[in-house]
């Protein structure tokens, strides 16, 4: 496929898809707590809802960091997801987009941060504080856990030539080699965190801090900050089901002819993981406090991916 | 503007110490209350409290209505103990007046009593489930709930205001088939409870909940704090065995009163949970030996009501969240003098602060929840206006002057 017509067709593609993931959620969510839950297509009112409404700026706010910052979080998290889907569709890579992408994940949830704490609310800057201890105990991992990938056996950080490197050998990365496992597994025991769902969903825990840096954004606003969580949830829940667990290498060859089909298996497979990283851990735990939450990531997952760099320097 | 400007300068220069307002209206509060609570980075140092939000007047009123009117009213007080409050009332006036209901009646009473106490227990352990974040375990513990609400409704007719409670009785009686459908309910109720206590006990709840707020026997003995929150500081009191009231003499042998020592959180909350198995008992108990009889005396309530002499009676029962004591001064005439009530919580609100010093934010919301507060009970008379540090109470007579003062312009 055209490379210029699949990053144009993606757009709307990431925004759709990501919705639908969150409605999906939601459901599978309530039917887990015995309840029948929303409508699958309930984000899509939301937000047609919310972009209806009035803007409410506080007075203690700096209006143009306040204005500014859900956009720029909306517009990150939806680059991130299209460059990830256009260049898994194209097979047309550029050196170090794997590195992007995440760069674009992490810029979106910080811009939030700073748009929240921007808002003047003493809950904003709790939830300002406990999100930076969260981005330093999941961010790290996440990100060592990546580059291992480049230490590993496909040896690049280009989300097109893993693909490429997962059909040659006919097997998903994270069952390539005992590295990449690891690195799989860090990944996914981050997600819980970067989507900031129970239980690490410390930094807007509702009861404590009423949706913390969010607390102030309402209308438009609060719409383009749900399409940049949405977003972004489901571009973590791609990247692994693209670069690590490629299922459509299985097929070999066809995985790139038949793209259409490759494709739905992908995004099947990002489904699942969202199942068992996002929805499972909402309904079964409660929420961490942040010391526990701290420890838990720099005891399980940073130890994870530290082994996984070191085991795909040895070339295991 | 000069209000705005205050908010700024508060946020900007009490950076390290920053006071952040806990209500009124704060998704983990259920009724309106203000704590002003005061933390650096995320350890709480110092708390205040504001209460008075939904203060209804509902004494003054009291005053002005007679008996029957205000057996309805006080009903109103709270939405979860209401059977509490009318009993409560009622045996005051029982008192007064020389009044005897017959056995049956006092057993019903008792029965609605504790299926009361579940309800209302099953209601904290889902709000304890959601503070915490839980919200799986807050839905299925209210799932739970829904059951006795029915079970209330087909009993009583409603599901929360029951209006069970008349003079010298209660006004619905059982029907056999109806005393086979609560037996097969306690049971699944109970089979509900353990599976939710199970869920209590796991990790992910522990976490947040062992060692949370501790209120020690000492402090609790000192603060005076009634119910499962001074039980699960070791304080062995209840009224049900310490100060009998309807059948509780003859259920005696049938329920124990669950002490834990824990004095946190998960000691308050097993507290309840252990006490939900116990009213499941006695509500056995009760249907096993449910006396025959009439349950209500034939005479019209108002001939019952103009004959309650002048008089005056204290009256104690154990609501759901403790001790809950009842003045009332009746006037001779079918009307009051005076009704005063003290509700538990209004004892227990006082053991909050020694349980948040020292805490964190995130748990603010769990240990206030962990003594039950039901506010609408508590804020009745007394208003603290708590502005800028200042506070002052305006005492009863002063605000019934404000009142009556009130009325006369209109």
């Amino acid at each position: 496929m055209d490379a210029a017509v699949a990053f144009i067709t993606s757009f709307p593609l990431v925004l759709v898809v990501s919705l639908l993931f969150e409605g999906i959620d939601r459901k599978i969510h309530a039917r887990m707590q015995k309840r029948i839950g929303p409508p699958i297509i309930q984000p899509f009112y939301d937000l047609i809802k919310l972009f209806n409404k009035e803007r409410i700026i506080p007075v203690t706010a700096s209006t143009r960091v306040f204005e500014i910052m859900p956009m720029i979080a909306a517009a990150a998290s939806i680059l991130g997801a299209s460059i990830l889907l256009s260049n898994t569709l194209s097979g047309l890579g550029m050196i170090g987009d794997l590195i992007l992408v995440m760069y674009l994940l992490a810029m979106s949830s910080i811009a939030l941060m700073v748009g929240g704490l921007a808002s003047g609310n003493p809950y904003a800057a709790i939830g300002f504080s406990r999100k930076m201890s969260m981005m330093i105990a999941y961010e790290i991992p996440m990100f060592i856990a990546i580059i291992s990938v480049a230490f590993g056996p496909p040896a690049v950080l280009t989300i097109d030539r893993v693909i490429k490197f997962q059909i040659s050998t006919r097997l998903p990365l994270a069952v390539s080699s005992l590295s990449m496992a690891s690195a799989a597994a860090t990944l996914l025991l981050c997600i819980p965190a970067a989507a900031s769902v129970v239980p690490f969903d410390i930094p807007e825990a509702k009861t404590e801090i009423i949706y913390g840096f969010l607390i102030e954004y309402g209308g438009p606003y609060l719409a383009l900050a749900k399409i940049a969580k949405a977003v972004s949830n489901f571009t973590l829940t791609l990247l692994v089901s693209v670069v690590f667990l490629y299922i459509p290498s299985l097929l070999g060859e066809e995985a790139l002819i038949n793209l259409g089909i490759s494709l739905s298996i992908c995004l099947a497979v990002s489904l699942l993981i969202m199942f068992a990283t996002i929805t499972v851990p909402r309904t079964i735990f409660a929420r961490l406090k942040i010391g526990q939450a701290f420890k838990f990531y720099w005891m399980l997952p940073l130890a994870l991916s530290i082994l996984s760099i070191i085991l795909s320097v040895i070339g295991l | 503007m000069t209000a705005e400007r205050d908010v700024e300068r508060e946020v900007e220069v009490e950076y390290t110490r920053l006071r952040i307002p806990f209500g009124p209206i704060h998704p983990a509060l259920k009724e309106p209350v203000l704590l002003r609570v005061s933390v650096r980075g995320e350890e709480v140092v110092d708390v205040d409290m504001a209460l008075g939000h939904v203060h209804r007047g509902i004494e003054l009123l009291a005053e002005g209505r007679n008996l029957i009117q205000t057996l309805y009213l006080i009903e109103r007080i709270c939405g979860i103990c209401s059977h509490s409050h009318t009993t409560c009332f009622i045996q005051a006036l029982e008192e007064i007046g020389g009044i005897t209901p017959s056995k049956r009646a006092l057993y019903l009473r008792t029965l609605i009593f504790e299926m009361e106490r579940i309800h209302s227990h099953l209601l904290l352990l889902g709000v304890i489930a959601y503070e915490i974040g839980f919200d799986t375990l807050f839905m299925f513990t209210w799932h739970v709930r829904e059951k006795i609400l029915d079970l209330f409704e087909k009993i009583t007719g409603n599901r929360i205001h029951h209006a069970m409670n008349t003079i010298g009785g209660v006004r619905w009686d059982l029907t056999p088939r109806m005393v086979e459908e609560i037996d097969a309910y306690m049971r699944e109720v109970e089979k509900s409870v353990k599976y939710i206590h199970n869920v209590f006990m796991d990790g992910t709840v522990e976490k947040r909940v062992c060692g949370l707020g501790v209120l020690s026997y000492d402090d609790a003995v000192k603060l005076c704090v009634v119910g499962p929150t001074a039980r699960g500081s070791g304080v062995d009191i209840d009224v049900r065995r310490d100060h009998p009231y309807a059948a509780y003499d003859e259920l005696k042998r049938d329920f124990s009163v669950v002490v834990e020592r824990g004095c946190d959180v998960y000691a308050r909350t097993e507290v309840r949970i252990l006490e939900i198995f116990e009213s499941i008992n006695i509500i056995r108990a009760i249907l096993d030996r449910l006396p025959d009889g009439p349950i209500r005396p034939k005479e019209n309530v108002f001939r019952l009501m103009r004959g309650i002499p002048e008089g005056e009676a204290i009256s104690l029962v154990e609501a759901p969240r403790g001790e809950l004591l009842y003045f009332v001064k009746t006037d001779g005439s079918g009307g009051l003098k005076r009704l005063k009530v003290r509700t538990p919580t209004f004892s227990n609100l006082i053991g909050l602060k020694p349980m948040l010093i020292g805490c964190e934010i995130a748990d603010v919301p769990v240990i206030v929840a962990s003594i039950d507060p039901c506010l609408s009970c508590t804020n009745r008379l007394i208003v603290i206006d708590q502005e800028r540090g200042e506070s002052n109470v305006i005492d009863v007579d002063s605000l019934r002057h404000r009142v009556r003062r009130r009325w006369m312009r209109q």
